[in-house]
């Protein structure tokens, strides 16, 4: 109908440019439809009377407006428009074929494979008919692209899928040829995480447009795909560590699954789910201790159902590394309490993190427990970044503010914002308010604005429970389900003693409140401050938890434990490494950066930094990384990591002979898995990139046209086409169709 | 006219007003000017001194405050409260512990006991626990409380001691050992060394001091099962008589001195392991 009505297909409108071939310039074509317009409605108006009320007027608007329309299409006629197209020439230009032979092509629907669809669309008169009018070439492409004679040579084995690969290549190899078209027969199942920008602009640069088919459903009919799994990828030995699984479903909604993450074959965590609609994004979050110490691919799957089209794309793994070093927590306690003494038994059965403590016990005596040596501390509060940086987080007990020297008071700023480390601000006589902390020069460290006043610590019970951010937060999960998580907490026992904190700051997250007297308040506060964490927990009262619950009742314990690991988990040493991605789906190539800081965590851009790299079968490598610009201690490495497998890598950082610190991350290259996920044609991949490059987007029953409208390109060899558009049908039936309106409004308004 | 004697006149009035008094209550309990049983409410500070209330033996009930009532002996409140009340004056005045400046009593029928993670107990030679109080009382330590015995002296008190004591904690799994020198509970604020015997207030008027059979004083402990001293036992000797009479001239300044210094490192060790 399109063709009938315009003449031309609808490949010539969208790829051509109008022109009007008249002798006049088409200002004159805009000005003469203005005065024609105007002339005609001074005629209309001189037929009007005085007495013609408003409904008239209308209707003689209209009817000019269908005259004016209908000599504005005379006009333009008169100055011979016409439409432009470049063209291939036939014989000249070719025309890849570029057919997907990954793995994903080998998919059945309907009992026919797509690769068999691809087959049986080229074969149905598509490649013969673009043979006819051009030159062809057949290419096959997985990882690569590579020439074919003939479609027979496909074989649907490689279990990876690079478009954006293949593509770049093809352009490559054919850079002296005059390629007028690639057509890319796939079902978009991309595994390196689409096209890149490279290879779109070396199309772009040779208008070479490409012609994308899409092979496949968009989905399966009964599937379930875990899309992603997040989590740290660093953690300390036996803690716990929060996994988020993503995933979606077909044909199981409201149906129930199993989620589990495992370690080799041990289950760590495990529980049910109710499956959401089709196609919706589900997300669900697995506690688990992640064990001792050591670099482990984790792996989180759901359960198959029954009657799955796809197993495969159940579990996806993840490295983390389990750190068994040391992290030291500083803890100055003003006043013995009983809060200090639990939360050191508490932290005894930690075995990563060491409590070191200062007690003062009279106002000249501090009690210092957990040093390593009889020198630690032995002179007080430190007053050296290196020796107050030695430790990762600080705890602040009942002390003021005054306690410390305008110095120290300033090195507690650096420690968090410079350093990186956590600081716990605790509840009590000389704590917050009460100790002057809210005008002191730490004010803004805090994630509260602290009350301006005193006698803010009360000796009186205060209930307890947790706020929303808390309930699934690391720090307070008591228990693995959210749910039985904030019924724990509400029947945690009260608090000895509580503390108004004031007002949480935006950006700060109240993770537990408490009541006292019908008053509620942040009993647990924490914010990210500069490179660092801070957290005010308002109450010196949670050891009555211990003792006021049942023996063996772990809260007491995990909450402390959690809240210091917490604190401890984000402080970074002397060298942090870290690659954008410790998962290599097919392609091994790798980013090393570190960031390296010197004994008063500056940036210590005159370092020395070699990452040293071991791997499968022996594999060794020595890399020397090279400044990061305009990054200060930053460091950076490109490595290719040939083989799949485990790669342990230790960073190194010297000053002249001098280690400043090492770092040791992992990362693991796998082939072949990730084409086994989304594997529904990607039709959005497919059409971007055909909008991308000036191709189209064609479904295969569709390719019958496929012969004409390649033709019309700018790459290759062109020739450059006028179609006159005058005589157009369109044309003659708008005429037609205007004139008719005018005589049939007439009639039935009444005007002659 | 027989005149009967002088001094055996008034020996027999003073005896029998002492017995009336008895009687009626004690005289304690006549003039105590504290509260018998302070709630958990009325702390506002964050340490209590706070005394065990038990069944002494031979008893029906925890009887009265010193001396002999109606109920039986009520060995629990010996020395009470000026001991109390002297030891935390120090407390308060040479540490930086917010205490209370009165003493709490506590018993092993509630959970109340729970909110005060010291206890102190003397006479333990004759305490006395049902199954019930004794479970309570070793959840009570097993959580993190902290028990102080005293006032106990002989091989007789310490077997009746141990009778009560193993229904706390089994001999097996908790067994008894001596505090050495070296162990930080005698090093948490004081450093205390050379450590002797410390006499109840007898040795004004005896010169000895020791009691019954209990020759040399024994400093000993029972630890969890993390080495940390849970319960502190003094036998052979009477710190609590060393803090109630310290202020009396004719009681020897270094049985006061080392009785103070024990008991603030006993608490300071109780608040901080």
């Amino acid at each position: 109908m399109f063709k009938f009505l315009f003449k031309y297909p609808w490949s010539t409108f969208s790829r051509g440019h109008f022109v009007l071939l008249g002798a006049w310039p088409a200002w004159m074509l805009g000005l003469s439809i203005v005065v024609v317009s105007s002339g005609l409605a001074l005629l209309i108006r001189a037929k009007l009377t005085p007495g013609d009320v408003g409904s008239r007027k209308f209707r003689v608007a209209g009817i000019w407006l269908l005259q004016s329309m209908l000599a504005a299409l005379l006009l333009l006629l008169l100055w011979q428009p016409a439409i432009t197209t470049a063209e291939l020439k036939p014989q000249q230009d070719i025309i890849v074929f570029l057919v997907d032979d990954s793995r994903s092509m080998t998919l059945a629907e309907n009992g026919t494979t797509r690769q068999a669809q691809a087959i049986a669309a080229l074969g149905a008169g598509v490649l013969t008919g673009v043979e006819k009018r051009f030159q062809t070439r057949l290419y096959r492409f997985d990882r690569q692209a590579g020439r074919i004679a003939n479609l027979k040579e496909l074989h649907g084995s490689v279990p990876a899928t690079r478009i954006g690969d293949s593509l770049k290549q093809i352009a490559a190899e054919t850079q002296e040829l005059p390629v007028g078209a690639i057509v890319l027969l796939t079902d978009g199942a991309d595994n390196s995480g689409g096209i890149d920008a490279d290879t779109i602009a070396a199309l772009r640069s040779r208008h070479i447009p490409v012609h994308t088919v899409g092979f496949g459903a968009d989905h399966a009919t009964h599937d379930v795909e875990v899309d992603d799994a997040v989590m740290a990828p660093r953690a300390m030995a036996d803690s716990r560590l929060g996994g988020v699984v993503r995933f979606h479903q077909y044909g199981y909604g409201g149906r129930k699954g199993k989620i589990v993450v495992r370690d080799g074959t041990t289950i760590l965590a495990s529980h049910e789910v109710t499956l959401g609609p089709d196609g919706a994004a589900q997300s669900d979050t697995l506690l688990f201790n992640v064990g001792a110490a050591g670099a482990k691919a984790l792996q989180f799957s759901i359960e198959p159902l029954p009657g799955e089209e796809s197993a495969v794309n159940n579990s996806v793994s993840r490295i983390v590394n389990v750190e068994s070093d040391k992290r030291r927590v500083l803890y100055l306690e003003g006043e013995p309490r009983w809060e200090y003494k639990f939360v050191r038994r508490a932290e005894e059965d930690d075995r990563i993190v060491q409590l070191v403590s200062m007690l003062r016990t009279t106002e000249n005596k501090i009690y210092r427990q957990g040093v390593q040596d009889p020198k630690e501390l032995a002179e007080g509060f430190p007053t050296r970044a290196e020796n107050l940086f030695a430790y990762q987080a600080l705890v602040i007990g009942s002390v003021e503010a005054t306690y410390f020297t305008a110095a120290q008071r300033e090195l507690i700023r650096e420690f968090v914002d410079r350093r990186g480390g956590g600081l716990l601000l605790l509840g009590g006589r000389f704590s917050l308010a009460d100790g002057g902390w809210g005008v002191s020069n730490l004010a803004d460290l805090l994630p509260v604005v602290l009350p301006d006043a005193k006698g803010t610590f009360h000796v009186e019970p205060a209930t307890v429970e947790l706020a929303s951010a808390g309930v699934d937060n690391y720090i307070t999960r008591l228990v693995d389900d959210s749910a039985a998580n904030a019924k724990r907490w509400k029947s945690l026992p009260y608090l000895m003693d509580f503390q108004e904190p004031g007002a949480p700051k935006p950006g700060a997250t109240v993770l537990a409140d408490m009541s006292a007297g019908g008053k509620k308040m942040p009993m647990l506060t924490t914010e990210n401050f500069g490179r660092g964490r801070t957290a005010v927990l308002a109450t010196s009262g949670t050891w009555r938890w211990q003792m006021n619950s049942p023996v063996g009742d772990s809260a007491f314990t995990l909450f402390w434990q959690q809240l210091l690991r917490w604190l401890v988990t984000g402080t970074p040493g002397h060298v942090t490494a870290s690659v954008p991605n410790q998962m290599l789906l097919d392609d091994g190539r790798v980013a090393l950066s570190a960031e390296v800081r010197g004994d008063d965590y500056q940036p210590a851009g005159d370092a020395r930094v070699e990452a040293h790299i071991i791997g499968p079968g022996g594999v060794s490598a020595n890399i020397e990384m090279t400044p990061t610009p305009d990054a200060p201690g930053n460091f950076q490495a490109e490595w290719t990591a040939n083989t799949p497998g485990s790669y342990l890598t230790e960073v190194i950082a010297l000053r002249g002979e001098r280690a400043v610190g090492r770092d040791v991350l992992t990362f693991q290259r796998m082939d072949g898995v990730a084409e086994n996920f989304h594997t529904g044609q990607n039709r959005e991949l497919l059409t971007r990139l055909a909008s991308q490059t000036g191709g189209r987007y064609w479904r295969p029953q569709d390719l019958a046209d496929l012969p004409d409208e390649i033709a019309f390109s700018e790459a290759g060899v062109t020739t450059r086409e006028t179609r006159e558009l005058w005589n157009m049908p369109i044309f003659l039936l708008a005429m037609v169709l205007l004139r008719f309106t005018e005589w049939l409004l007439r009639r039935k308004w009444g005007i002659v | 006219m027989t005149f009967l004697p002088r001094t055996p006149v008034v020996l027999l009035m003073g005896l029998t007003t002492g017995l009336l008094a008895f009687q009626s209550g004690g005289f304690q309990r006549r003039f105590n000017p504290y509260p018998a049983y302070e709630s958990a409410g009325d702390s506002k500070h964050e340490f209590a001194w706070s005394r065990l209330q038990y069944t002494p033996l031979g008893g029906g009930g925890y009887g009265g405050f010193g001396g002999y009532n109606r109920g039986g002996f009520s060995s629990w409140s010996r020395d009470y409260p000026k001991a109390d009340i002297t030891f935390l004056a120090a407390l308060r005045r040479l540490t930086r512990i917010d205490a209370r400046s009165y003493q709490q009593v506590v018993d092993l029928e509630s959970d109340a006991i729970f909110n005060f993670p010291f206890v102190y107990a003397v006479q333990v030679q004759s305490w006395t626990f049902s199954d019930q109080q004794a479970a309570r009382l070793r959840d009570y330590l097993l959580k993190g409380g902290f028990l102080m015995v005293d006032d106990f002296h002989g091989t007789a008190d310490w077997e009746s001691f141990l009778r009560g004591m193993r229904m706390v904690l089994p001999t097996e799994k908790y067994p008894i050992s001596d505090l050495a020198d070296g162990d930080e509970i005698f090093h948490v604020l004081y450093d205390i060394g050379q450590r002797f015997q410390v006499p109840g207030e007898q040795y004004v008027n005896t010169g000895r001091t020791y009691e019954k059979d209990g020759y040399v004083a024994k400093w000993r402990a029972i630890r969890d099962d993390k080495g940390r001293v849970i319960v502190a036992i003094c036998h052979n000797m009477h710190l609590g008589d060393a803090w109630e009479w310290a202020d009396d001239a004719q009681y020897p300044e270094p049985f006061a001195s080392m009785a103070f210094r024990v008991g603030i490192d006993y608490v300071m060790y109780s608040m901080t392991h």
